[in-house]
């Protein structure tokens, strides 16, 4: 059926091979301001678009955190700087327009729609300057206004759900906290420091930068940055369970769906590590195209990571993609400056 | 609709503080098709009145199921909801709360709560600029405002002024009060459902003859001519304090259809725009007087930018640029680059008609915004933007032989937001931070420099985009928040580099305030800030397409620092302005699209100087390799021996002269 469509539409089966179908990611170019849509067909990793973003068109912006709503009919993306706070904007994923906006806090980040709550979840990383306790903005995405803010610890980074939508973890970097979030009273519920040794004058060494809860609600991983550590936690009894020794840099994380492999992004070492989460085991350790990698999803099939790559001054970004059937990059595309955010868009066979 | 009291609210939430029964069924996905009820689902309140909803939340069949419930308001600064349904007033408005069931299973149904905060009741009418005391035969102008009981104004109602006796004192439409006859007259002013009464005497203007005299018969375009009216009692005596009205009657040289061209206050104070013959009126009562003068074209000599030389950087953005004296006496410039590889680019500009590239130091970033160097010549400071650790900060660099910068440190503790602009100034660097504030950087040795002050707006959502030192004031933009004045070492306000104390500010409507330059015009004892905006309402473009940029120079008296005045624009039509610089009484801006324009801002300063034929010369940076092809954009100038040098985002760096033009084009 499909492979009739693609002739049909004069599009060559090597263009798109019938196999896998075409996968699609946004990624976010934090020092170019503009998004990217990537489209991989299981060969060839090509971008589609670009989207330029931000309204301070002679100042670096900063497109940050990128997620696709539950729906798949819109994305959001977060932009550091604005005059001074940031902004979450919302598009519409048909044509990519711009169709809402809200203010947030200092450098807003990473985010998250609640399958359950229905509401955004953005932290505000507040890169900038003191390291003071910062939030995490709750956004209604449906009237693009910030109904709640909470705050949590200094640096919040890493805005994940739990699966079933009712539990929001952010790690702050520079406290070196775990937080959990009530997805619906918005009250930090729990709270634990991840490093071993306490953090000095709000410079943790253990640096958190990820928080990836597992798809069976009973564990949470956070990637420690400055320790080269990968840390599980007991949702339950809220006690760190397993500490995995990584790559430099652990920045960003992402689990399969079937909750058996995870995926890091080794920043600092330039790298993607490749996780067995049974054996507790890395199962491969490849480099990125450019030197300093960022973030990381797995399609929803379990079959493909898609990292981002920032490169360094004029290298442009690169948006990888990592088989995990083989733990092979099996295609690249070249994005702009500082590619970051990553979203998984659609998978269309 | 649904109105609450205090009292009604207490009983409801008392009730709902009672446990509520537990229900044994639940819904487990939105497919369930369940419903929430809440009531009530309109709400009236006074602001500080609150309230509280119930909510059930129904599965297909009616019947009342356990859920999870989210309070959400749309407007939370004006409407708030507790995560138990409770509701408080707190802003006038029509606002959304929505209530949803939160399943298992995923969103659940969701009902919305209209909520209506009245306005308070007005409570008062305030007039400004009513009189007491009314001289026949002259006008003031009044206004009026509903206030509620918080004295704060209710803009959704009018008020509308009249006169108790039409004889005695007239009211216009406009709120414009002419006093006919002597006697005592009520202003009567009705709003919101009140009336106010305001009794002015009008009183027989002694006024019998009026003199009008300029301050110079024969002027030019863009002088400002002040108009003194002398007022004569029957008896000859002079008069004081009574309002004299001024009007104008223009007859410019060029008739062919020639729009508005000149302006006068009500102060006397008189400009024209074009060359021509000018009748200032001025009444007072029945007295009046008029006084025709001459302008003259203000520039006799035309005068032209010459290019002198061209430093292309063609390959990527150009940002700000620095020209200094070195160490060894040769002439030396700095570039900084924008969205590239972290460069900074060195001139050899002794010969400007031979700019040599003579160096590239490269940092950790992606745009070098702003480049700045010691009054010595020895030290360089370049700006940090798209770090890749996302540091940032500043670099400092030894530049005593500039072909050879020798990096010394970098500094970046707190200002890892990016550093867009700086400054150094006496052995200190001043480094925006975060876009929040400026941090003052003691590098004296440089080697190691400490922060030992910052200086911040601390009113809400204030942001910096520049700050420009001299003579130990700090001037920085702050975009809505303008201009601040901050004694860093002048003296005037017993401040520091580690004790930054604010003198004065200034902020205007447009929000575009992004750069500063102060100006003490030494003929006319005046003190001015020159302010220039930075906005692209139709976008800019990085590649293949010219930018349309806009905005303004403003000119802001700040002669009398309690009360800053904006008195004068410089405003080229379908432009936009960037950075600028005063050398003495000659402004140089890089108008972005509109490329370097030279202005002439000698004498005081009134209405639009570019409209007053004020502007020198201009010329337009364009090249057919550039980033951008053949598109200027203009991006900071600077004078310097006798020369103007200024980058170009799209083309590099480029050096210019004035000189007298003789008409010839090629």
């Amino acid at each position: 059926m499909l492979a009739t469509l693609v002739v049909a539409s004069g599009l060559s089966a090597q263009t798109f091979p019938a196999n896998v179908g075409t996968y699609r990611v946004y990624v976010a170019c934090e020092s170019a301001d503009e998004v990217a849509l990537v489209a991989f067909d299981g060969k060839e990793a090509k971008v589609e678009r670009v989207i330029e973003v931000g309204y301070q068109p002679t100042e670096i912006e900063g497109p940050h955190g990128l997620t696709v709503g539950p729906e798949g009919k819109y994305w959001y993306l977060s932009i550091a700087h604005g005059k001074p706070f940031g902004i979450l904007y919302k598009y519409r994923t048909s044509d990519d327009k711009l169709v809402g906006e809200c203010e947030l806090g200092m450098f807003p980040a990473t985010m998250q729609i609640s399958p359950a709550t229905g509401l955004l979840y953005c932290v505000n990383f507040n890169l900038h300057g003191r390291m003071l306790p910062s939030t995490v903005s709750i956004v209604d995405p449906d009237a693009m206004v910030e109904v709640a803010r909470t705050v949590t610890g200094a640096m919040p980074h890493g805005s994940r759900l739990s699966k079933d939508g009712l539990h929001h973890y952010s790690c702050a970097m520079m406290s070196g906290e775990l937080y959990e979030i009530d997805a619906v009273t918005f009250k930090v519920t729990r709270n634990m420091q991840l490093d071993v040794n306490l953090p000095k004058g709000h410079q943790s060494e253990a640096k958190p930068t990820w928080i990836s809860p597992h798809p069976d609600g009973k564990r949470i991983f956070a990637a420690l940055n400055g320790k080269a550590t990968i840390v599980e936690v007991d949702a339950k009894n809220w006690s760190v369970t397993r500490r995995l020794q990584t790559g430099k840099g652990p920045y960003n994380l992402d689990i399969s769906p079937d909750g058996s492999t995870l995926v890091a992004t080794y920043k600092t070492e330039g790298a993607i590590g490749i996780w067995d989460l049974a054996k507790g085991k890395e199962r491969a350790r490849i480099k990125s195209t450019r030197r300093v990698t960022h973030g990381v999803v797995i399609s929803p099939d379990g079959r493909y990571a898609f990292v981002s790559s920032e490169g360094k001054n004029a290298d442009p970004g690169a948006l990888d993609v990592v088989d995990l059937r083989t733990n092979k990059l099996v295609a690249s595309a070249a994005v702009g400056l500082q590619a970051g955010g990553v979203a998984f868009f659609e998978h269309k066979k | 609709m649904f109105s609450y009291s205090r009292t009604v609210s207490a009983i409801l939430l008392l009730a709902m503080a009672a446990p509520s029964t537990a229900l044994a069924q639940q819904l487990s996905k939105p497919s369930d098709n369940g419903k929430v009820n809440v009531s009530p689902d309109h709400l009236t309140l006074q602001v500080g009145e609150k309230a509280q909803l119930e909510t059930q939340i129904l599965n297909k069949d009616g019947v009342e199921v356990e859920g999870r419930l989210l309070y959400i308001s749309r407007a939370r600064r004006s409407v708030r909801v507790s995560r138990e349904g409770e509701v408080s007033a707190l802003k006038p408005g029509n606002f959304e709360i929505v209530v949803r069931a939160v399943l298992p299973g995923g969103r659940g149904p969701e009902a919305k709560v209209i909520v209506t905060i009245p306005h308070p009741k007005p409570v008062g009418i305030q007039l400004t600029g009513a009189p007491k005391r009314l001289y026949t035969g002259t006008s003031v102008r009044v206004t009026g405002a509903v206030v509620d009981k918080n004295n704060a104004p209710r803009k959704d109602l009018r008020v509308a002024l009249s006169s108790s006796n039409k004889e005695t004192m007239a009211v216009n439409a406009h709120g414009y009060l002419t006093a006919g006859q002597p006697g005592t007259v009520t202003l009567q002013a009705k709003g919101g459902g009140l009336e106010h009464n305001h009794t002015i005497e009008v009183i027989d203007n002694p006024v019998r003859s009026l003199k009008l005299a300029p301050s110079q018969e024969i002027a030019r375009t863009g002088d400002v001519v002040h108009f003194k009216a002398q007022l004569r009692s029957a008896d000859g005596g002079d008069i004081k304090g009574v309002p004299v009205h001024y009007t104008m009657h223009a007859a410019p040289d060029d008739t062919l259809g020639n729009g508005a061209t000149g302006q006068i206050e009500q102060d006397g104070r008189f400009v024209a725009e074009t060359p021509g013959l000018y009748t200032i009126v001025a009444t007072c009562g029945t007295a009046s007087d008029r006084f025709t003068i001459r302008c003259n074209q203000r520039l006799t000599t035309k005068r032209k930018l010459k290019k002198i030389g061209h430093g292309p950087v063609l390959d990527v953005h150009t940002s700000d640029l620095w020209v200094w004296e070195g160490q060894d006496g040769r002439d030396y410039c700095v570039t900084g680059t924008w969205g590239a590889n972290g460069d900074a680019i060195f001139w050899d500009v002794t010969d400007p008609s031979r700019m040599e590239r003579i160096a590239t130091v490269t940092c950790d970033a992606r745009t070098v915004n702003d480049v700045k160097v010691s009054e010595d010549g020895r030290l360089c400071i370049i700006s940090r933007e798209g770090a890749s650790n996302r540091k940032n900060g500043i670099v400092v660099y030894d530049v005593a032989n500039p072909r050879k910068p020798k990096r010394l440190t970098q500094y970046d503790d707190e200002l890892t937001g990016g550093v867009h602009n700086l400054f150094i100034d006496k052995g200190y660097a001043y480094a925006l931070s975060a876009g929040r504030r400026y941090d003052v950087l003691d590098i004296r040795n440089p080697l190691a420099p400490t922060r030992v002050g910052s200086y911040q707006i601390f009113d809400p959502g204030a942001s910096i985009h520049d700050v420009w030192i001299e003579d130990g004031i700090a001037y920085s933009s702050n975009w809505r928040y303008g201009v601040h004045m901050v004694d860093i070492g002048n003296g005037i306000r017993g401040g520091s580099p580690s004790n930054p104390v604010k003198i004065s500010s200034y902020a205007y409507p447009s929000g575009w305030n992004h750069a500063a330059f102060p100006w003490r015009n030494k003929e006319t004892g005046k003190f001015y800030v020159v302010a220039g905006d930075e906005a692209f309402p139709h976008g800019l473009h990085t590649k293949n397409h010219p930018t349309y940029p806009r905005g303004w120079i403003h000119f802001i008296d700040f002669t009398d620092l309690k009360n800053p005045q904006e008195v004068a624009r410089y405003q080229v039509p379908e432009a936009g302005t960037h950075n600028l610089w005063i050398e003495g009484n000659l402004l140089y801006v890089a108008y972005y699209n509109g490329g370097l324009r030279v202005v002439d801002i000698s004498g005081e300063l009134m209405g639009d100087l570019y409209r007053q034929g004020r502007e020198i010369a201009w010329y337009i940076p364009t090249h057919p390799k550039g980033v951008v092809p053949n598109a200027a954009m203009a991006w900071g100038p600077q004078p310097h021996k006798g020369k103007i040098f200024f980058s170009d985002w799209n083309s590099g760096l480029w050096c210019v002269e004035l000189v007298e033009d003789k008409g010839r084009r090629r």
